[in-house]
């Protein structure tokens, strides 16, 4: 096992290098640079290029490509034009607020995808059945800034019981009400996965249903839940777990609009006010970690499928 | 069976559904996790960083404000008076100014402020700052004559000179030597910003907030209080600057109480934000203003007076900052750069401030020989009113027949593009109002548009050539005669953006005529 996950982790380093070309070149194609944002608008042709010497930005790109990677090879990220601060702090303080929320999300969709999609399967074609497929419809359709704008207005405004926008640090301050905060947010982000999750549960039941072995655990006498839960479930299980590890990925980009809404401090705003700053060692250095988060994920789904599955073995 | 047996037959499950339910109730009722005596403050995004002399931005302004001091600042008039300056004698000749600074005036790291750090911080801001070079242009020397003096020697008289010490905003702000002295065009680091307000700078959260805490030793400035001069009460422990975009929740922020005070809430909010007991709503007292410029270096505007004319005739301004805005109070189409009752106001040429006369635009549009070429119009996504004015005046020149391409892009972009003369026509900005006419950005040679002539030079160097007040009110209206003429930009009109703090708050400075809110005296009842 740890030699198969040594592999993997070597094997990704082709994938690493190779985004990372990509996406240095994709942000240095956009027009525009930090030196001008940082000067303000009123700034002079001259100031901006003075700025820009001090920066490093006026040598040629396949330099600035190399002082780049060289620095990352040695687990430099380098520096926020933005912030002056190390990239790796700036993506921290980000990280705890998206760590927090995707799991508060997907503790969620979890805990509403998987029985909704359960119960919809086991009473597929009955009104519980056409109920929950509405409401998956709906949570699907709301717009998400919608739904965090309503939620505020609702139940942090008027009926205020719970704080409206930001996010204090539980590291820092060790005070887990803050937590509270991440509420309304998670529920906002999981209504869209949940549909998700509700509909690949219910038709990867569906597919398992029809499978010989679950007659004929039927047919043994076995109790109608038991074949639910122990047979249909967990091997349609197998199929939903890919996508909940894509998910929780995925979380990170797809809060932005979330974090936005909530003024939540994570790495979704963070990389899109970097983008609209031009604040390139930021925007590079998320997007490597990003990756790398992805490569692991990838990683602990194909692993978690082997036991999930027996037919599947680790190569 | 006694009760108590009764209750220990219940499960964990139970006491454990019930534990939560109290854990969730607390939780829910417990206050706001900042300190009591914290000011937050909602803005609209973070500040590029936090070094005022190299930067115009008005953020960065915002919470220089209370950290950072200059040796002159504006009393409620708009008239500069001293600050960290005690006094000032100006020469016969008009060309040497000793200025004698306050004495026992502390920075936040402890040392007392001398003529050295005033030095070190004005040399500085002239070398790397754009307002700086405005003045040092004609500078000859700035030399400590004295622990407490300081003598600025000039070329030749320069009349703006007091105005551009007092403006903060990309303005000399007075820092240490030892920091400022090496200092570059590379902004200084937050830890850096060491200064001699009220507050000091205590921490930057990047993507949560900025911190200022009450700086106990701060030399209060003598007199009465009045505009931004005098004395301050500082009651207030810490205020945070919270970078907060989106606008609604800004404004639910406020009405729950989460937030003291935010800024820029949009037009169309203003109605009911004023009728709303929860938020009390204060519309700055002096506006910004949208502004289209034209270039005067390249393409079809250069020298073509007349193809600017027709095209400024096809504008109606109101509509489009009726459209852009919403309510008439946030808003006024009016000509002139100053408003009327403010000191450099005049109305000289606008008698030509358009109407929106589409046929009187087709018809100066033939007779300066346009042809139906292309306009490049460059707007920026990245500011509502701005980009909604923008559009607005693209339909209309288009509805006088003028062919135009609308490029919209994002603000580093368009600035990325517009200093290339050869790949745009007109741009549109905003600017905020100036304490001195020099500053506009179209009176400076170098501000994309380019506009130079021989009578804007010639004006140009009267008005800054005295320090005459009356003769440069005077000359200044004939420079807005000559915007008119030469149409080196069109003023679209006057934007008032309000702001909404909640109604425990006391202590705010009136917003007439100050161009922005400081929380100095500021303390929640």
């Amino acid at each position: 096992m740890g030699i198969y996950v040594l592999k993997r982790l070597l094997g990704a380093i082709p994938t690493l290098v190779i985004a990372s070309l990509l996406v240095f070149a994709f942000i240095h194609l956009i027009p525009g640079d930090p030196a001008s944002v940082m000067l303000g608008d009123m700034a002079e042709a001259e100031e901006i290029e003075a700025l820009r010497r001090e920066l490093g930005l006026d040598r040629p790109i396949w330099e600035q490509y190399l002082v780049w990677v060289s620095h990352v090879a040695q687990g430099d990220l380098g520096t926020s034009v933005y912030f002056q601060e190390p990239v790796l702090r700036v993506i921290g303080e980000g990280a705890e607020t998206s760590a927090f929320l995707a799991l508060f999300t997907m503790i969620l969709v979890i805990a509403i995808g998987i029985p909704a999609g359960i119960v919809a399967a086991s009473f597929h074609g009955t009104h519980v059945d056409q109920t929950l497929s509405g409401l998956t419809m709906l949570f699907a359709s709301i717009p998400t800034f919608w739904l965090g704008l309503y939620l505020i207005f609702t139940v942090a405004v008027s009926l205020d019981l719970l704080p409206t926008s930001g996010f204090p640090s539980v590291l820092e301050s060790g005070e887990l009400s803050n937590l509270r905060y991440l509420i309304l947010p998670a529920i906002t982000l999981s209504a869209p996965n949940s549909a998700l999750v509700i509909r690949l549960v219910r038709a990867g039941m569906l597919d398992v249903m029809r499978e010989d072995y679950v007659r004929t655990a039927r047919a043994k006498g076995i109790a109608e839940h038991a074949v639910i839960l122990r047979h249909v479930f967990r091997n349609a299980l197998i199929g939903v777990v890919a996508t909940l590890g894509f998910t929780f990925v995925g979380l990170v980009s797809e809060a932005v609009v979330t974090e936005t809404v909530f003024a939540l401090p994570g790495i979704g705003r963070l990389v899109v006010q970097s983008i609209l700053r031009r604040d390139y060692p930021v925007i590079q250095g998320i997007i490597l970690v990003i990756i790398l988060f992805y490569i692991v994920v990838n990683l602990v789904v194909d692993i978690v499928t082997t036991y999930l599955d027996p037919r599947v073995k680790l190569q | 069976m006694t009760v108590l047996e009764g209750r220990a037959r219940l499960g964990p499950a139970a006491w454990l559904r019930t534990a939560s339910l109290a854990a969730a109730v607390t939780m829910a009722m417990a206050g706001p996790a900042w300190a009591q005596g914290t000011f937050n403050f909602a803005m609209t995004d973070e500040p590029p960083h936090l070094d005022v002399q190299v930067t115009t931005a008005t953020l960065t302004t915002l919470v220089d404000m209370h950290i950072l001091e200059t040796l002159y600042t504006f009393n409620s008039n708009l008239e500069p008076v001293p600050l960290l300056a005690e006094s000032e004698t100006l020469s016969d000749d008009g060309k040497t100014v000793v200025i004698k600074l306050r004495e026992g005036v502390p920075f936040h790291n402890g040392k007392e402020m001398t003529a050295e750090d005033v030095v070190a911080s004005l040399d500085r801001w002239g070398a790397y700052g754009g307002r700086g070079k405005v003045l040092y242009d004609h500078v000859q020397s700035v030399e400590a004559t004295g622990d407490h003096e300081v003598t600025i020697t000039f070329k030749d008289v320069f009349g703006p000179w007091k105005n551009l010490l007092a403006f903060n905003n990309g303005g000399p702000a007075i820092l240490p030597a030892e920091i400022v002295g090496s200092a570059t065009a590379e902004p200084l680091a937050p830890e850096q910003i060491i200064g001699t307000g009220p507050f000091r700078f205590n921490e930057w959260r990047p993507n949560r907030y900025i911190e200022v805490v009450r700086f106990d030793d701060y030399a209060q400035p003598p007199g009465e209080p009045d505009g931004w001069a005098g004395p301050k009460d500082v009651t207030l422990d810490a205020i945070r600057f919270i970078a907060v975009p989106d606008v609604g929740t800004r404004v639910s922020g406020v009405q729950a109480g989460d937030y003291d005070y935010a800024e820029l809430i949009p037009g169309d909010l203003y109605e009911e934000l004023s009728n709303d007991d929860s938020v009390v709503t204060i519309r700055e007292g002096i506006p910004d203003y949208p502004l289209v410029f034209f270039n005067s270096a390249d393409g079809i505007f250069k020298d073509n007076y007349a193809l600017r004319r027709a095209v400024m005739a096809a504008f109606n301004n109101a509509d489009a900052l009726r459209i852009a805005i919403g309510p008439e109070e946030l808003w006024d189409a009016q000509g002139a750069l100053y408003r009327e009752g403010q000191y450099w106001y005049n109305d000289a040429g606008i008698e030509n401030y358009p109407s929106g006369d589409l046929e009187q635009a087709k018809k100066l549009a033939d007779e300066a020989g346009y042809k139906g070429e292309p306009i490049r119009f460059m707007v920026s996504s990245s500011y509502p009113v701005h980009h909604d004015i923008g559009v607005v005046f693209a339909q209309q020149m288009q509805d006088a027949g003028f062919n135009i391409d609308l490029q919209i892009y994002d603000w580093p972009t368009l600035v990325n593009r517009r200093a290339e003369p050869d790949l745009w026509d007109m741009f549109e900005t905003t600017h905020g109002a100036m304490p001195d006419p020099v500053l506009y950005t179209f009176m400076n040679d170098n501000y994309p548009g380019w506009w130079t002539s021989p009578e804007k030079e010639e004006l140009e160097a009267k008005f800054t050539g005295t320090t005459d007040p009356e003769e440069r009110r005077q000359i200044w209206a004939e420079i807005q005669g000559l915007m008119y003429e030469q149409i080196p930009v069109v003023k679209v009109g006057d934007v008032f953006n309000f702001d909404i703090a909640s109604p425990q708050v006391e202590g705010l400075l009136e917003r007439q005529n100050m161009f922005w809110p400081v929380f100095w005296n500021a303390h929640k009842s």
